[in-house]
């Protein structure tokens, strides 16, 4: 069952910030931004930081326990999106009691929403690390 | 134009625009964000012969705010606004292309172009000096836009919580605000790549432009009448190439 693994976050190409305890996801690569639910978030920061998927099931949000099919669609969406990888030796890190605590107060059902306008942008400028050694611009063509 | 120590560049910033004075009845205002180095007296050098150049002093602030105190110095009757940072050049001919296109549409609240991202620049000629690598795109900048005054009343301030990316945020408000734009093909700035740059601070680039996107998501989930920003921003350089 997919749901019982450990994750991690897929590549140095994916990055998160939380504001509000809300998580914003942006792929680097793609420029691709995901938002997500207030329940969502609470898991995308379990997850990816490696509490194992099995260990949420049944946690309660502010609308009911979360099941294992709902999991399992969340946690399949991230992991088709490239956001997060499995991890076979990956050390599992425990639920606190605060993100009990936060997903209790979720009102939202699990939801990872992905947005695509501003992928040019993303993808040249204005938030890539710029190796400084191989000037600038710095570009080469895709395979 | 927000200011801060950049005497080696901010009079070739302003020579950019007086150079346009013959396209509209230039209005250009400086603010001198408490640079310490020779800047504010570059910019007096420039305002010998400029009328047009009004420069504003303030103790350092961080460019939100001087943005901001920009805007209040608007004269009422001004009717078109758009920005230039110090360091970058307005290319000749760009405030005529656009006010054309007001003229031909009156509705016509904002255009937005193409910006060129430059190495070197021909700080004689103003221009993309010959052997330079250049990008163009149509990116994120405000000198891109022409903003209609209504438009900008409208739009309101710049979000002074922001240390950078203020300038992502303000334009995702514009455009999921749904104006009546045109998106023209021409270059409207070339943006100079230096050392100096205040953008080249990664970790705080990326948690400032996460910030914008993530205000614009919650923005438009709070009024669905606000739209995506599809469509606006391009790589105009072949869509196979990407950054290293």
């Amino acid at each position: 069952m997919r749901q019982s693994g450990i994750y991690a976050i897929a590549s140095k190409d994916i990055v998160f910030e939380s504001f509000d305890g809300e998580a914003v996801v942006l792929d680097l690569t793609t420029g691709k931004y995901f938002g997500f639910s207030d329940s969502g978030s609470r898991l995308w920061d379990a997850l990816s930081s490696g509490v194992p998927a099995s260990e949420l099931v049944g946690a309660a949000t502010g609308i009911g326990a979360l099941d294992a099919a709902a999991i399992d669609g969340f946690v399949s969406q991230l992991l088709e999106f490239g956001l997060l990888a499995a991890v076979t030796d990956g050390v599992a890190r425990p639920v606190s009691s605060e993100f009990l605590a936060q997903l209790a107060a979720a009102r939202e059902p699990l939801k990872v929403d992905i947005h695509d306008d501003l992928a040019d942008l993303i993808v040249v400028d204005p938030i890539h690390e710029v190796e400084e050694p191989l000037g600038w611009p710095a570009v080469k063509q895709a395979n | 134009m927000p200011v801060y120590n950049r005497e080696r560049y901010v009079v070739s910033a302003l020579r950019s625009l007086v150079r346009q004075r013959d396209a509209a009845d230039l209005d250009i205002i400086v603010i001198d964000d408490g640079s310490t180095d020779g800047s504010a007296e570059a910019v007096r050098s420039m305002m010998r012969g400029n009328p047009c150049i009004r420069l504003f002093q303030q103790s350092n602030m961080g460019v939100p705010r001087a943005r901001n105190a920009g805007l209040r110095q608007l004269p009422p009757d001004a009717e078109f606004v758009s920005f230039l940072d110090s360091d970058d050049i307005s290319p000749d001919g760009r405030f005529k292309k656009d006010l054309a296109r007001f003229r031909a549409n009156p509705g016509l609240e904002l255009t937005y172009s193409l910006m060129t991202l430059v190495e070197r620049i021909d700080d004689e000629r103003l221009e993309p000096a010959v052997d330079s690598p250049t990008m163009t795109l149509r990116g994120i900048s405000l000198s891109a836009a022409v903003f209609s005054r209504g438009l900008v009343d409208r739009t309101g301030q710049f979000d002074e919580d922001f240390e950078q990316a203020e300038d992502t945020d303000y334009l995702l408000r514009v455009f999921e605000a749904g104006p009546n734009y045109e998106l023209l093909d021409a270059v409207a700035l070339y943006y100079r790549r230096h050392a100096g740059n205040v953008t080249k601070e990664h970790s705080g680039r990326v948690r400032n432009h996460l910030r914008a996107i993530h205000k614009s998501m919650r923005r438009r989930k709070a009024d669905p009448s606000r739209r995506e920003v599809q469509g606006i921003f391009e790589l105009k350089s072949p869509a196979d190439w990407r950054m290293l």
